[in-house]
């Protein structure tokens, strides 16, 4: 050690922490050494136990005096002994745990409690086929604790992720039941598949819904290029590692049990128009165009408020979780068994999300250099979701959108319908859609593997890793006869799906560790690794059953056959991978990647891919001329440049596949055909992405504020996209092609202060991104569509040159004409045929002439709007005081723009549907409104075409949860043999601020990822409230 | 034993780095175009797919059918915002409308080019190659004589194309769109048998061929090869059949009158076409309602009127628990529906085996008499035989006049009303503008038919963005 620089407290540490590994594994357990110490100077000697935050015996906990560098480990009963000086203070520390200064006085026995130190320095991150100290990772790596998101009423931990971490974007896509939503690691990497890879206990590819979020303990996220590059080929959009709890050696057993159980309720409707006033506007647009009124609306009987279709439709829905999680080892071998089921229930009648799951995990030491751990994961999935995408028979925009004069039932019973006129639109009613509605998704799925790690020599270890992930997923869908709605169904039919899925994964790789001459430290990693994944199925369907009661609903009683087919398909990939990190003297740290992927998507000869990474680092704070700079604890620089890969593109796009069961008849008869479905594309290869990153951590007094910022330029090359092309090619599918370049660019940051003051406790967190996308580069100048929005397809967003992905696309308007005179006027429409034929009336809207040819047309549209917000940010407080305990989590987007694509259709009156309420405020005479046009049948002036009209501020900021927790005093829960007994109350949803008028402004993706934030009346998030308990003996 | 282990793990990395054809992978269950096209049976699949696009929604399935939505025969009706812009022309080239169905126009193109590839390499039975060849020839004439009365010149891919991987052409002139759908359909009446057994009912046959030429001729004033090709036809096998409703019942839908037809199974491959045109509450989407003008034109005790539309007072059959069921005013907005696409099942519910009527033989004897009174010859043989199967008084020396009667009543629904109008026209025998400008009352008010650009419509502004500047617009568009 070197004598002239006082030690880092984290050094010390981690020396210790070494020393007491090194004993172990070299001694007998059980006989900690003193350091030799000459009795005479010393004169007192001091006993003592050293507890975990459980009040378990805590073994190898370093215990020195103050200001020396003499001390001692405790034992494997937690157990120490030391000789210190008069008036010494003793420091315990122990990595992960926050290092306690206490004052010997002239006591000789001491009970010292640890306090897991949950954002220390000192922290060891999962950073790919193996760890690293927090303080020497040079790349970018945010990591969050399973104790942050337990039990949280979430279905899985892709939820609990949200605004948990600068540059990771979860966003909602919706609030069913089981919809996790989409993780966007430092923006939207790309216009395929953008989804991070999921590294489940070392084992890629798995799903973050599978996982029990209260078995994770720690989830990390690779961001930078030279953090992820381990795993080049499939790290482009991040690597998310998580995992699970596991037992420890010699660790009595424990029992924790977590239950919760609550409900949740729609926070919000949107206002619409009441029986008469819709009967009132109907009329109105008949009258405005001087057309009879249809008879209908003139029926007292469906005048009569009646239903409020959506309290209807949005019930309460529920949450119930219960699991039990036991660990527990001895010497040789540790344990964890967990077991779980949890429920969610949606707002929505049947929509449902359960999962039942299982897992072991274990560690044995076979020899003092052979270790062996396994991992199982079983789980059981089943999901049942209502369509709230489409704007023809979405249950949620049914509801809006169902005639307010109809009851729910009639009065015999039946349901009530609008096969009553034409005029009351073709929509079913939503509570027969959603209560007839028979179909569910059931998985069964398993993740296991088993890592053996063998040390040759010291610091020289041969690892492999061998893993499967299997699921079968079954589908079921029987639709009954309609002939009582408007939307009619003569036949009823069944489908079931079948599907095999398994994955094999086989990891085989080196490490070495070393420290050299206390200066240089060096680490490597290295090794070769395989994947397969192949997948088999079959579905069937089938016509007519006579019978539709529930006890026959199967395929052996459907009369006719509708179809019969079934695939197969295998991908593979092979990769050799290596890491070197060096550091000299906790000073400079120097990590290099290197990973050559083989993917079985391209064609022989495209398939490798070659990504190199590399990053610095330079801890400042360790250097001599920092250390007079008190109030900085730690301050540490880094720098890196990585090549990253992305491959998630469907295969075999090199080849033109000719498929059959192209379905025709002649004669009445059934007959197939065989024709290319897809035009090849032979150069098809890897899309990458290069980043470079920035970054800097500082931790102020002692480390209780700890600050990182993170720059980050990351830019997707060779983006494989399947462009729009023109019709004359027909409809066969275009393959992916490497034609497109993306720019994301950013700034991340993350804020920690935390202190403990006696019994009280708190902390307070943030972290923010500013993230700006647009794509720099697409074949031929052109755009790429997205989805279409409602019966008239109309178009919402594109994707543009030198736009951020997904923009909103239309036309500019300009308030509503309100007298003949301001359209005679109107140089907008000075050359427009319609102006002349007198197809733009007074109420209608004012469009903007963008290219100054006197007409509105197609030509007049630009981008309007963005949909990625400018900043994502959380805020997390926390107050523990005594046995109280609070939480607070806050997030918010900031800066982006809602398509609201519901409303534009709501207040048109030209659709035969219920309104908006807000439409009675309608342009109706001069001076009237300049907001909300006139009420017709006709679509002359096409008022509710895409346009800024419907464009609003989508900024929100809301208590995501509120969490306050007590935890019965020890003494009292010890008598009947428990450690720890804690209650608490969960708030999800608890407010939001936002000027959205929407149901919710948390939309997501409708279109991959080529459309976002648009307003389809999603099934929204729901406010809940859930109680729990989580007992540990 | 810890020796042992060590060179386990070894030997497994070793192994599993000799494993090159990991990566090797198959398309299971489908071919590649290489190992295709081996055998007749290859063959007929890919004729077969190449009816496949014909039938979907965006096709004949629907949208097609929209593209007469402006003649004075019919209302719009329905939901779909689009439509209002095509009937009132008011329409300009970003209406999706005019997008959907051209790409499955070209699809049907591009599996008849595979085909007209292909097959002629194929060793296989001559009379199934050439029937295999003539279908592809038949579907690609057919598909450009579609683009070519409702856009003009569009680009022409054939099989030199293809091959050549260009499919971003310039739009091809009205006179070489006409060259190309005669070669094909001369081509495909020469390879294409006479007619087809039971089990090949549907496919297109030497009837086809020249009834489409003969109506090809007559759109560009050739009366001659009008005649010549259509009277070929009416000395074929392909009588009238003997009830005009024959045409539009399932049983006898496919009898010899019907020419060509897109071919529907329930449960298989449906036409959605009959949904579109039935009334909502018996199961339909309520498009495409006929006006009174309509109504007006047929005949007192024209019986074809009883089989076009539903009107008040019609007791129809709905099967099942509704059984026979009034039609009633308030199912439509003016009054009527179109019956020629709709029956229903015993059991209840429409039938979805019920076709869609591309080309009757009473279509091509009306254009053989067009085409002989244009040209100053008698049509009264040929107007009569469809007169008196609906037992109609012969006429004598027919005139356009009365030839225009015919035709509107006996095609009407069948997609051929706004191009008559427009073919009519451009002859100076009709006055489109002023037909247009008619009052069929609100829902079919006055519209404003430009001359010459509402002749055409106007090229989809997504294929013109698309093409970087090959493709041109229409001109006024």
């Amino acid at each position: 050690m070197n004598e002239k620089l006082p030690i880092k407290r984290g050094t010390r540490n981690f020396l210790f922490a070494v020393q007491f590994l090194a004993l172990l594994a070299f001694c007998l357990p059980g006989t900690s050494q003193a350091n030799e110490i000459p009795e005479n100077v010393w004169d007192l000697t001091i006993q003592g136990t050293i507890l975990d935050e459980n009040g378990q015996p805590m073994p190898g906990a370093t215990i020195t005096v103050a200001g020396s560098n003499t001390g001692t480990v405790s034992d494997i009963d937690g157990k120490f002994s030391l000789t210190v000086p008069d008036q010494a203070s003793i420091v315990v520390s122990f990595i992960g745990y926050t290092t306690q200064t206490i004052e010997v006085g002239n006591r000789t026995e001491f009970t010292i409690q640890m306090i897991a130190d949950e954002t220390s320095l000192n922290e060891v991150l999962v950073v790919g086929y193996g760890t690293q100290e927090k303080r020497d990772v040079t790349g970018a790596v945010s990591s969050i604790k399973g104790g942050d998101i337990q039990n949280l009423p979430v279905s899985g931990a892709a939820q609990a992720l949200q605004g948990r971490a600068a540059g990771v974007n979860v966003v909602r896509n919706g609030g069913a039941p089981g919809n996790q939503g989409s993780i966007r690691i430092r923006g939207t990497g790309t216009l395929n598949n953008a989804d991070p890879l999921i590294i489940i206990d070392g084992v890629p590819g798995g799903n973050l819904n599978d996982v029990n979020p209260n078995n994770i303990e720690s989830i990390e996220v690779l961001k930078d290029a030279s953090a992820s590059a381990i795993y080049g080929t499939r790290a482009a959009n991040g690597v998310v590692i998580v995992t699970t709890k596991r037992g420890d050696f010699d660790q009595p057993l424990k029992f924790e049990l977590n239950g919760y159980t609550g409900v949740s309720n729609a926070i919000k409707t949107i206002d619409v128009l009441e029986a008469p006033d819709l009967a009132l506007l109907k009329r109105e647009r008949y009258t405005n165009d001087g057309l009879a009124i249809n008879p209908i609306w003139e029926n007292p009987a469906y005048q009569t408020q009646q239903t409020n279709w959506q309290e209807e439709l949005l019930g309460q829905g529920s949450t119930r979780n219960m699991d039990l999680t036991l660990t527990g080892g001895n010497k040789n071998s540790s344990f964890m068994l967990s077991g779980g089921v949890f429920e969610e229930k949606g707002m929505i009648t049947n929509s449902n999300f359960r999962r039942l799951s299982f897992r072991l995990n274990s560690d044995h030491k076979i020899s003092d250099r052979f270790k062996i751990g396994q991992n199982l994961q079983l789980v059981s999935i089943n999901q049942v979701s209502p369509n709230t995408l489409s704007a023809q028979t979405g249950v949620l925009w049914s509801a809006i959108r169902f005639h307010p004069g109809l009851p729910v039932r009639n009065e015999d019973g039946s349901y009530s319908s609008s096969q009553i006129s034409g005029e009351f639109g073709d929509i079913n009613n939503p509570i027969f859609t959603q209560e007839t509605q028979d179909n569910n998704n059931t998985s069964h799925k398993l993740l296991g593997n088993v890592q053996a790690e063998y040390e040759i020599l010291e610091g020289l270890k041969v690892r492999a890793n061998l893993g499967l992930e299997g699921a079968i997923s079954d589908g079921y869908n029987f639709n009954i006869i309609v002939n009582d709605q408007i939307r009619a169904s003569p036949r009823n039919s069944l489908s079931r799906s079948y599907n095999e899925y398994y994955s094999l994964l086989a990891e085989y790789f080196i490490s070495y560790d070393r420290v050299f001459a206390d200066l240089h430290k060096v680490n490597f990693v290295g090794g070769y690794t395989t994947q397969t994944f192949n997948s088999d199925g079959f579905n069937a369907s089938k016509l007519d059953f006579i019978d539709e009661s529930f006890d026959q609903r199967f395929l052996d009683v459907g009369q006719t056959l509708n179809s019969i087919g079934g695939g197969k398909s295998y991908d593979a990939l092979a990769s050799y991978f290596g890491r070197v990190a060096y550091d000299y003297d906790e000073r400079y740290l120097v990590t290099a990647t290197f990973r050559s992927d083989g993917s079985s998507k391209f064609a022989p000869g495209n398939r490798w891919g070659y990504f190199p990474a590399f990053s610095l680092g330079w801890r400042i704070s360790e250097e001599a001329f920092f250390q007079n700079v008190g109030f900085i604890s730690n301050l540490k620089l880094t720098g890196g440049w990585g090549s990253l890969g992305n491959q998630n593109v469907p295969g075999l796009q090199y080849l033109a596949l000719i498929s059959s069961g192209r379905r025709y008849s002649f004669g009445g008869n059934q007959t197939v055909g065989a024709a290319q479905t897809r035009i090849p594309n032979l150069n098809i290869t890897w899309e990458s992405a290069q980043m470079t990153n920035f970054g800097l951590d500082i931790g102020f007094l002692e480390n209780r504020l700890l600050a990182n910022f993170n720059y980050f330029i990351k830019d997707t090359k060779d983006m494989l996209i399947a462009p729009p092309t023109i019709g004359s090619i027909g409809t066969a599918q275009i393959p992916n092609q490497n034609i497109g370049e993306l720019r994301n660019q950013g700034l991340e940051m993350e804020l920690l202060f935390r202190e403990n003051k006696g019994k009280l406790f708190y902390s307070v967190s943030g972290n923010a991104s500013f993230i700006k996308n647009e794509v720099t580069q697409l074949a031929d100048g052109n755009f790429i569509g997205s989805r279409l929005y409602g019966r008239s397809s109309q178009e919402l967003s594109r994707t543009y040159e030198g736009f951020p992905i997904a923009s909103f696309y239309g036309w500019r308007a300009d308030g509503i004409y309100q007298t003949t005179e301001s359209i005679q006027n109107d140089p907008n429409v000075a050359n427009d045929p319609r102006r002349s034929e007198g197809l733009i009336q007074p109420g209608d809207v004012r469009f903007i002439d963008l290219n100054g040819d006197g007409l509105i047309d197609e030509q007049d549209r630009e981008v309007i709007g963005n949909p990625h917000p400018k900043v994502v940010y959380g805020l997390n407080a926390e107050l523990g005081y005594g046995n109280f305990d609070l939480s607070l989590f806050f997030l918010g987007n900031a800066g982006f723009d809602i398509y609201n694509a519901d409303r534009m259709q709501g207040i048109d009156p030209t659709y035969p549907f219920n309104m908006y309420a807000e439409t009675i405020n309608r342009w109706n005479g001069q001076g009237s409104s300049n907001e909300i046009p006139r009420m017709t049948t006709k679509r002359d002036n096409l008022n509710h075409r895409t346009s800024d009209l419907f464009l609003e501020k989508g900024d929100f900021f809301r208590l995501k949860n509120l969490v306050v927790g007590y935890t019965l005093p020890e003494m009292l829960t010890s008598r009947v043999g428990v450690t720890k007994a804690r209650f608490y109350v969960t708030g999800q949803n608890v407010f939001i601020l936002t000027g959205y008028t929407g149901m919710d402004p948390e939309l997501g993706y409708t279109d991959g990822n080529l459309q976002l934030n648009a307003d389809f009346a999603q099934y929204p998030q729901a406010r809940s409230w859930t109680i729990g308990t989580t007992i540990t003996f | 034993m810890k020796n042992s282990i060590l060179y386990l793990l070894l030997s497994c990395t070793l192994l599993a780095a000799c494993e090159d054809n990991i990566l090797e992978t198959v398309p299971y269950g489908q071919s590649t175009s290489s190992q295709f096209w081996r055998n007749a049976d290859d063959a007929v699949a890919a004729a077969n797919a190449m009816y496949e696009p014909l039938v979907v929604e965006d096709f004949y399935g629907h949208a097609e059918h929209t593209f007469d939505i402006p003649s004075d025969d019919q209302f719009r009706a329905g939901d779909h915002g689009e439509d209002q812009a095509i009937e009132s022309f008011t329409f300009d080239a970003g209406n999706p409308q005019l997008f959907y169905s051209w790409r499955h126009k070209y699809e049907v193109i591009s599996r008849a080019n595979a085909v007209l590839i292909n097959v002629p390499d194929i060793s296989m039975d001559q009379n199934l190659k050439d029937r295999t060849l003539g279908e592809a020839h038949f579907l690609r004439g057919f598909m450009y004589w579609r683009f070519l009365v409702i856009y003009g010149g569009v680009p022409l891919i054939l099989e030199e194309d293809v091959l050549a991987n260009e499919y971003n052409k310039e739009r091809a002139s009205m006179e070489e769109m006409q060259a190309q759908i005669s070669a094909d359909l001369l081509a495909a009446a020469d390879l294409l048998p006479e007619s087809h057994d039971a089990d090949d009912l549907g496919r297109p046959h030497k009837g086809s061929a020249r009834g489409l030429l003969a109506k090809l001729s007559l759109y560009q004033d050739d009366f001659a090869n009008a005649i010549e090709y259509g009277q070929q036809v009416l000395n074929g096998p392909y009588p009238l059949a003997a009830d005009f409703a024959d045409n539009f019942r399932v049983e006898t839908q496919n009898n010899p009158e019907m020419l060509f037809a897109i071919q529907s199974l329930q449960g298989w491959q449906e036409n959605t076409h009959v949904i579109y045109t039935t009334p909502r509450p018996w199961g339909g989407w309520d498009f495409h309602e006929p006006v009174q003008d309509l109504i007006d034109e047929f005949e007192e005790g024209d019986p074809r009127l009883d089989y076009t539309v539903y009107q008040p007072g019609d007791m129809v059959d709905l099967g099942g628990d509704r059984g026979v069921t009034p039609y009633t005013e308030d199912l439509s907005s003016t009054g009527y529906h179109f019956r020629k696409y709709s029956s229903w099942r015993p059991q209840g519910g429409l039938n979805m085996s019920h076709n869609s009527p591309i080309l009757r033989t009473a279509d091509v004897y009306l254009i053989v008499a067009e085409a002989k009174i244009r040209s100053g010859l008698n049509g009264d043989a040929e107007i009569n035989a469809v007169r008196e199967r609906s037992g109609r008084t012969p006429m004598t020396n027919a005139t356009m006049e009365d030839l225009i009667h015919e035709r509107r009543v006996e095609l009407a629904g069948e997609n051929q009303r706004h191009q008559d109008l427009i073919r009519w026209d451009k002859a100076g025998l009709v006055d489109i503008v002023a037909l247009y400008q008619k009052d069929l009352g609100p829902l079919k008010p006055p519209r404003n038919f430009e001359r010459p650009k509402h002749y055409l419509f106007a090229i989809p502004q997504r294929e013109i963005d698309l093409s970087n500047g090959v493709l041109t617009q229409n001109p006024g568009y």
